[in-house]
């Protein structure tokens, strides 16, 4: 029905979301390098984008999960489970790679348990994400006794602190799989169906598409990059404990729903996630390094949200019919 | 339809954030709102002091003294922290202030690890870095600015309660700490125990509750049901103590079991006055913030260098360094005779 129209109002759509973020940017940009010396300049922004990139791998997950209408509450909790796994392994064999690729692998193994749950047995995948949510973290609380590991050596640590040509390993692999991800998501048949799934599960199904087959590794494929965003943090605070990640997965989610995918699915692509990640980081840092109050952060992030909603609202909203 | 009602919510959403932003900075003028009149003129020494939780009694009761020390000393003074105490955050800050280009880091690091790698590098660029309160790794910091001994912290806590149970006092006590990667309070229990095996007191069990004062309640409340002949319970986290004491005072076994540990006397005063609490004990919080702006002071004016065995601080006098730690002096016990003398 009226598919014609419908494509054309999505187009218009998702374009104007990316555009009121974007301006939104720039002015959180523009006031901060007006008001704080030195914001702006390459070399700080360079360094203190360390503080995004555990984000921005999770939200590439999160982005293609919500697309389809899901949810992942358990990535926070996947990220402490690999840490405990990586600190254990590496305290036990001594080898950093044995202890890399185990912490890869429990993170693909919590996001399939998550995909073998939701797909095969056909369950809620905010209900299933938020049970594993909490015993993904008892599992490594209780592994782990609140033990935390430390001391891996700088060349493990130069994997979230060295850099490439000035840009921070971390955001280097961002980058190809953010690339990846989007030329996936628009270029692709599966990519495509992701949306198709989204925006009527019933119409894709009937039209042959396999639709919890691409669930399962989706919900893998989050797990995954949760294990690979553990595996940073550990890097960077050279410390593997259960408590890594703890509150990650509603600041991911909320990087994603500002950057204009919809929470109900089959809106939403990879540049908007980047921008809404850009806005979150940088107003943080503005915040942060004007007023020097934590507290005031979470005030100026919730009315950023409010604010983005509304304004896309206001701009692109056509009245129901 | 829904139109004007959507305009007048972002419009109002607007200007709540700018009044709230315009009302802030003019508040906080007096700390980093001068930054950038100081950086124009003439160089103003910027320090910044980092609590281990922001907005708790105790580390704002330290702030006090920092201010004061700052106004004293001509000092610009930056003091924020994490509202949830996570040592990601701390790192974070540090990296921020690094920066910025601050002289001093005075760091209360809650994870002596997780904050290790910034503040290195923080040193690698030149800003000299001190902990306070809770000590980092060696090689992170140029010197500690320690509150009290361990020894003097553990048994003084134990001969407190000896004194308020009667010394022959027979029972269990336990004790309710922080985390248990605390340094400060493995330190303090280490000396603890062997104070407590010349009592003949039993120390059944030690819970770790974090910096977390509804699991702290639940966790005193758990020890009060599971050990009928509990005479004592230490509540030695300045968040602990406090949870310790209204679980005994809920439990309606005020006085038959006694609470003592370290926090500020102005928590405390109501539990000392309704007799759940007796006697505890700190240091003089006032004075360890202030000690630590005059010894981040000395370290960039090239006054303290390491070595150095004793550092004049303003009105403290001359106190003593042992080692690379500066030492604030002895600790204070609190009970109703007078906790009315202090107000921090």
């Amino acid at each position: 029905m009226n598919s014609k129209s419908q494509a054309g109002n999505a187009f218009s759509f998702s374009w104007w979301h990316e555009t009121v973020i974007g301006v939104l940017l720039l002015v959180v940009l523009l006031v901060a390098g007006w008001l704080v010396p030195g914001f702006l300049k390459p070399h700080s922004q360079l360094l203190l984008s360390r503080h995004l990139w555990e984000f921005a791998i999770l939200a590439l997950g999160m982005t293609l999960v919500i697309l389809t209408g899901g949810i992942d509450l358990s990535v926070g909790s996947t990220m402490g489970l690999s840490a405990v796994v990586f600190g254990c392994v590496q305290t036990s064999t001594g080898s950093l790679v044995a202890a890399s690729l185990s912490c890869l692998a429990t993170g693909l193994c919590c996001g399939a348990v998550n995909g073998g749950l939701i797909s095969q047995l056909r369950l809620h995948p905010l209900i299933v994400t938020l049970a594993t949510f909490a015993a993904y973290r008892g599992i490594a609380e209780g592994w782990s006794q609140g033990n935390s590991y430390s001391r891996f050596g700088t060349n493990f640590s130069s994997l979230a602190r060295g850099s490439w040509f000035g840009v921070p390993l971390p955001g280097v692999i961002f980058c190809v799989m953010a690339i990846g991800f989007a030329v996936f998501l628009s270029n692709t048949p599966n990519g495509r169906f992701l949306k198709a799934i989204g925006h009527n599960e019933r119409a894709a199904k009937f039209s042959g598409i396999a639709v919890e087959r691409i669930r399962f590794w989706l919900y893998a494929t989050s797990g995954l990059l949760a294990g690979l965003a553990s595996l940073i943090y550990v890097a960077r605070f050279d410390t593997a404990k259960a408590d890594v990640g703890k509150g990650f997965e509603l600041d991911v989610i909320t990087a994603v729903v500002l950057g204009g995918t919809s929470i109900s699915g089959g809106r939403g692509n990879i540049l908007g996630t980047l921008l809404g990640l850009l806005l979150i980081h940088e107003t943080r840092l503005f915040v942060s390094r004007y007023w020097r109050s934590d507290e005031l952060q979470w005030i100026v992030i919730g009315s950023l949200l409010i604010l983005a909603v509304l304004a896309y609202q206001l701009i692109a909203r056509k009245p129901r019919s | 339809m829904h139109r004007p009602i959507c305009w007048l919510a972002s419009i109002a959403i607007a200007v709540s954030i700018f009044g709230c932003a315009k009302h802030d900075s003019s508040q906080t003028t007096g700390t980093s709102g001068e930054t950038a009149t100081a950086s124009a003129g003439s160089h103003k020494l910027r320090v910044a002091l980092l609590p281990k939780i922001k907005g708790i009694s105790y580390f704002s009761s330290c702030f006090k003294g920092a201010e004061e020390a700052a106004k004293e000393l001509g000092i610009d003074l930056i003091y924020d922290g994490p509202t949830d105490g996570n040592p990601r955050k701390q790192a974070e800050m540090i990296e921020q202030w690094t920066i910025d280009g601050v002289d001093v880091i005075c760091v209360a690091p809650n994870a002596p690890d997780v904050v290790a790698s910034a503040m290195q590098e923080a040193r690698a660029a030149g800003v000299s870095v001190i902990t306070w309160d809770a000590d980092g790794t060696a090689e992170s910091r140029s010197f500690f600015v320690n509150q009290a001994s361990a020894q003097a912290i553990g048994e003084g806590l134990v001969n407190a309660m000896l004194e308020d149970l009667g010394p022959d006092t027979e029972g269990d006590v336990v004790i309710i700490s922080a985390d248990a990667t605390s340094e400060n309070q493995n330190a303090w229990i280490e000396t603890m125990k062997p104070a407590l095996a010349k009592s003949k007191l039993k120390l059944a069990t030690i819970k770790y509750p974090g910096e977390n004062a509804s699991n702290a309640l639940a966790d005193s409340q758990d020890v009060i049901s599971k050990y009928p002949n509990l005479k004592g319970i230490f509540g030695i986290s300045s968040v602990s103590f406090p949870g310790a004491a209204e679980a005994v005072e809920q439990s309606g076994k005020g006085g038959k079991i006694l609470v003592n540990g370290l926090s500020t006397p102005n928590d405390m005063k109501k539990f000392v006055q309704n007799g759940t609490v007796r006697s505890f004990i700190l240091w003089h919080t006032v004075d360890l913030g202030y000690l630590t702006i005059h010894v981040a002071k000395a370290l960039a004016a090239g006054e303290l260098k390491p070595g150095a065995t004793s550092l004049k601080a303003g009105r403290l006098g001359e106190l003593s360094i042992v080692g690379d730690n500066v030492m604030l002096g002895d600790i204070l016990v609190f009970t109703k005779a007078n906790i009315d003398q202090y107000d921090f």
